[in-house]
């Protein structure tokens, strides 16, 4: 078969040559990371599933940063909520990153150390003291300096709880939990009586519930993981006697976000976390826990609440660093998230926004009684979930406190299994 | 060698004619094709040179660019610490090294034979009584025909979400099993049980599609045969193993050899039933739901996860042979 | 089979003696044996296609009707087309389904045309490098997508294409399997046809134009069919190569809805009938050609 030896040889040709070539291109655009000139040329703004609901309002915002800059033209993608680290890391690869990108801190921190988020401190600093100094500091990676992304919007919510089930299990209804050993106590009472049908927790802990529960995640450097010491062992230890009789939903091992609010809806779990966003939902599709739906607050050890920072993120290889950075601010600015509130309940990272009395002066609605309670347990809230925990490193931790669940490992030495592959993990990392 | 059962039952004098789809299986096996008889047409051989290339070349470019070139460029990396966002380096054998002591690789590689060995039998056999089934031209049958293959031609994210819905906790199939007293199953939360209904899922999106093409084999059985069977008196279950079954022979083994492939490279099914993390302690993670994992994300372990796309191709290559050298045995 | 689907069974059980049932191969079938045959479709029935209709059930039902009452209740008590129009309010439904469309109809075009030359050159030429070239394809049907998908990613940006709907197209344009159900096909026509167009002094074109590829129309249907349910189901991969919303395909779209409204059954199973129902009318218009392409070998026979 001469030819096919032929073939062979091309194949291996090709094996050798193409991959080279691919190796040489690319990866020269850089682009300056002086912000001070004309603002100026065409960008891209990249969004996170934002879309759909707030089209109009990124519409608007746009027309008036066009209008005060004319020369700058803004073109604005916003990419689905799922795969959203996949489609980052695709066009971070291929270096075809948008100008300007919405990003949360854990997706920040591979993009700054690959040298491709712009650091704002250099560039950008005299806009910091706009912003809540935590907030600002949300972006900082642990081992390298600076700042890589403006501060965007917060959110945090309050705990929901079915009034119905509580009085159900001989609980009262308006007597929620308040620290995670009435938590504990009052779920295990309530799969006791509602003979393991009713489950209080529907989610395994995770690096924010051991953050909450005090469990101290990781050393100061930042450069190993420290969360399998007593506090960490102590929790996981509950939740395992929880799982044992079913106050922890027997499917809390597989859940998603979504398939335990499905289950809060379903009235199948008592307790679940959300946001004052849920409370139209419960209205809409659940009318009957609507009626009955209790509100308290975040259960923590800490007395800090837990908190989600997004951010925005300029691209270090962009052609047009003023116009990015001049827009990156735009979007973020005091005026433009306190209006971005206002259409959905999230929360600014502003200086000064959560003075507003928006977000201080009750109305007597529901709506507004988780708002003005979520803006004051905000000033005190931490971002549980370290900067540097990949995706990879989440999926170690849940598979260790499944396999903590099961039985199949002790807590110890779950916990300790995974901060050995999280510690790993971290070190390939760079 | 080019005679099948089929031929060799059709007795002399019949065209060489398995079903469309007989001869795909047969492909991969040195000597296959080189062992054919030549066809009475020698004389066509003799085209212009170039003529075949350019009617094959479209598809060999498509394929070589976007297939087989990507590819080679996985398998080089496979010898690197390539990350997303970071060059690679060489590291020789190291990241084949490190799958062996990699726990997840082993449940992965677990996961994906077990899912072979789950869903092959079930392709196989069952399409094949479906397509017996519909083979009958009564009235109606074209109406259940397309019926069948519904569930085919839906996206499987699509019919994840309808499968996730019907099995949950308190699903239509637990209403139902609770009504008869059997209680309720966990069918999303146990690790064997994730991993039988994701199983179900795959058989049921499946089943249609081999039914086509047992549909296309058996309308190539020659009545002659069961009408010979049925005068020797024999009864539909003998005849279905007598003259049915050595007729399908080759299209079983194809459909074995295209499901098992199909089986062992299982993702989204398992990966919508179980959610990413692959279900209670990743225990459902199968191997290419293990490359998506670890390659994929900001933090991607690129080199890794080539070298464990590489293990998946030659599995299923290997998966390939066996099946087809299965046939060989049997068929001498 | 075929040769019964071609004559009407009352006109040819009239050539006999009364109407009846008959099997495909011309024998009477007993009643009891019809009835068993009937109720094991009807239950295969129930299995195939009751998900289905119970995701139409749910994208109907209003926003008042509770949809988690157990035991479950089948039909909706008022229907409404409300979950649909909140769809379209929500996304450019319309829109990505036109890209979708586009996409999907290229596709088709493609994988029929460049499957068929290969396919042909597969198994009707002989040429030196012929096996080299199948294995290329079978290699090609054997790589894992998940693992070479960055990969392709790059190969795209390379060529300058991503973020058009061309690079939707491109990877999947001329399945390998595809190649290889049509050499199949090909294989199966007999070679005295297109020797009497040789001798008659008909070209390769001409041959494969005329004589080959009319015989294999089935398979060809087949394809399509498989060609168009392929990219229309397609979803990791535009998601990764488009970045621009406008072109969005739907299942992105539906992924959008998925995200935002995950909760909400009504809206995302309304979403999943608008993704699936155009596949169910296309695979409904064609499985005439579509089970014809599949029995093609006894059309001949």
């Amino acid at each position: 078969m001469p030819l096919s030896r032929r073939a062979l040889a091309t194949a291996a040709v090709i094996a050798v040559v193409l991959p080279l070539s691919a190796c040489g291109s690319g990866d020269d655009t850089g682009g300056s990371s002086d912000a001070s000139g004309k603002v100026e040329g065409d960008i891209t703004f990249q969004t996170w599933n934002l879309r759909a609901n707030f089209k109009s309002y990124f519409e608007g915002v746009i027309a008036g940063f066009e209008k005060k800059y004319p020369d700058a033209h803004v073109k604005w993608v916003d990419q689905p909520a799922e795969n959203y680290a996949d489609k980052i890391s695709a066009d971070a690869a291929g270096g075809t990153l948008p100008d300007v990108v919405n990003v949360s801190p854990d997706l920040v921190a591979p993009l700054a150390k690959a040298g491709l988020a712009l650091d704002l401190d250099k560039s950008a600093s005299k806009y910091k003291k706009e912003y809540l100094p935590g907030a600002w500091a949300s972006h900082q990676i642990p081992g390298v300096k600076g700042t890589y992304a403006f501060p965007w919007y917060l959110n945090t919510g309050p705990l929901f709880y079915n009034k119905a089930l509580f009085e159900k299990a001989g609980l009262s209804p308006d007597q929620p939990p308040k620290t995670y050993d009435d938590l504990f106590a009052d779920a295990l009472k309530i799969s006791d009586r509602t003979d393991g049908k009713v489950a209080t927790l529907a989610n395994v802990p995770t690096i924010e519930d051991f953050g909450r529960y005090g469990v101290p995640l990781m050393n100061k450097e930042g450069t190993g993981f420290t969360f399998n010491d007593a506090k960490g062992v102590e929790l996981l230890t509950k939740y395992k006697e929880l799982y044992k009789v079913k106050a922890l939903d027997p499917q809390a091992l597989t859940a998603t976000p979504e398939s335990s609010g499905r289950k809060f809806l379903t009235e199948a779990v008592a307790m679940n976390p959300g946001s004052a966003l849920d409370l139209g939902n419960f209205k809409k599709q659940a009318p009957h826990l609507y009626k009955n739906i209790g509100i308290t607050d975040q259960i923590t050890s800490t007395g800090h609440v837990n908190m989600y920072v997004m951010g925005v993120m300029v691209n270090s290889r962009t052609k047009h660093t003023p116009a990015a950075v001049a827009f990156a601010h735009y979007v973020t600015d005091a005026e433009h998230q306190m209006s971005f509130a206002k259409k959905v309940a999230i929360f600014p990272s502003t200086a000064g926004s959560l003075e507003d009395p928006y977000f201080t002066k009750e109305d007597g609605t529901d709506e507004t009684r988780v708002r003005v309670a979520a803006a004051k347990s905000l000033k005190t809230a931490v971002n549980y979930t370290p900067v540097l925990f990949s995706d990879q490193m989440k999926t170690e931790l849940g598979n260790s406190v499944a396999r903590a669940l099961q039985g199949k490992q002790s807590p110890q030495e779950a916990l300790d299994a995974a901060v050995k592959a999280c510690d790993r993990l971290l070190q390939q990392q760079g | 060698m080019a005679t099948s059962t089929v031929t060799r039952s059709q007795g002399p004098g019949r065209p060489d004619r398995p079903g469309p789809l007989g001869r795909l299986g047969r492909l991969a096996r040195p000597g296959g094709a080189a062992g054919r008889t030549p066809p009475p047409a020698v004389r066509v051989r003799r085209q212009l040179v170039t003529s075949p290339w350019l009617f094959a070349a479209p598809g060999l470019l498509i394929t070589a660019v976007f297939i087989l070139y990507p590819f080679v460029s996985t398998v080089i990396n496979s010898f690197t610490d390539r990350r997303t966002l970071l060059p690679g380096h060489y590291v020789g054998l190291a990241n084949f090294r490190e799958l062996l002591h990699d726990d997840m690789f082993w449940i992965g590689l677990r996961n994906s034979t077990v899912y072979v060995l789950g869903v092959v039998p079930a392709l196989v056999i069952l399409p094949l009584l479906l397509a017996l089934l519909v083979q009958r031209n009564i009235p109606g049958i074209t109406f259940f025909r397309s019926a069948f293959y519904t569930p085919v031609v839906a996206s499987v994210v699509v019919v994840g979400l309808i499968w996730v819905w019907l099995l949950d906790e308190r699903g239509l199939v637990n209403s139902l099993l609770e009504a008869v007293g059997v209680g309720k199953v966990g069918f999303l939360s146990d690790q064997w049980l994730l991993l039988f209904s994701a199983m179900t899922v795959t058989v049921w999106k499946g089943l249609g599609y081999y039914m086509i093409i047992y549909l296309a084999a058996l309308a190539n059985v020659p009545r002659e045969l069961h009408e010979a069977a049925a005068v020797d008196g024999a009864g539909a279950v003998r005849r279905f193993l007598t003259v049915t079954v050595p007729a399908v022979r080759s299209t079983m083994v194809l459909v074995a050899a295209l499901s098992s492939v199909a089986a062992f490279k299982v993702f989204s099914e398992v990966y919508l039933m179980a959610g990413p993390n692959g279900g209670p302690a990743g225990e459902d993670t199968t191997l290419v739901m293990l490359v998506q994992r670890t390659g994929t994300g900001l933090s991607g372990r690129v080199g890794y996860a080539s070298a464990l796309s590489l293990v998946v191709f030659v599995v299923a290559v290997v998966l390939m042979l066996l099946v087809l050298r299965a046939d060989r045995r049997e068929e001498s | 089979m075929s040769t019964a689907e071609k004559t009407p069974a009352p006109a040819r059980a009239g050539v006999r003696e009364r109407r009846r049932i008959t099997d495909e191969h011309g024998r009477r079938v007993r009643g009891w044996e019809l009835v068993l045959r009937y109720v094991l479709l009807l239950a295969v029935l129930a299995l195939t296609v009751g998900p289905f209709l119970w995701q139409l059930s749910t994208s109907l039902k209003g926003p008042t009707e509770d949809i988690f009452t157990s035991p479950p209740r089948f039909l909706p008590s008022r229907p409404t087309l409300h979950n649909y129009e909140r769809v379209s309010e929500t996304i450019p439904v319309w829109d990505y389904v036109l890209n979708s469309l586009k996409v999907a109809l290229a596709n088709v075009v493609t994988n029929c045309v460049g499957a068929a030359l290969a396919g042909y050159a597969l198994a009707r030429l002989r040429y030196r490098g012929r096996r080299a070239a199948t294995l290329v394809f079978i290699l090609a049907m054997l790589v894992p997508a998940e693992g070479i998908i960055i990969a392709q990613f790059t190969t795209m940006r390379e060529l300058g294409l991503n973020n058009t709907l061309l690079a939707v197209v491109l990877p999947g344009s001329v399945g390998a399997l595809n190649v290889l159900l049509m050499r199949n096909a090909f294989l199966n026509v007999p070679y005295e046809i297109e020797e009497a167009a040789y001798v008659d002094g008909a070209n390769v074109w001409q041959r494969f134009w005329r004589v080959a590829l009319p015989s294999v129309r089935g398979t060809l249907a087949v394809v399509a069919i498989f060609a168009f349910m392929f990219s229309w189901d397609d979803f990791l991969w535009p998601l990764i190569v488009l970045s621009d919303p406008s072109k969005y395909t739907l299942t992105i779209g539906l992924n959008y809805l998925h995200g935002t409204f995950a909760n909400d059954e009504r809206l995302v199973a309304a979403g999943t009938i608008i993704a699936v129902a155009p596949l169910i009318i296309l695979f409904a218009c064609l499985q005439r050609y579509f089970f014809r392409g599949v029995g093609e070998g006894a059309v001949k026979g």
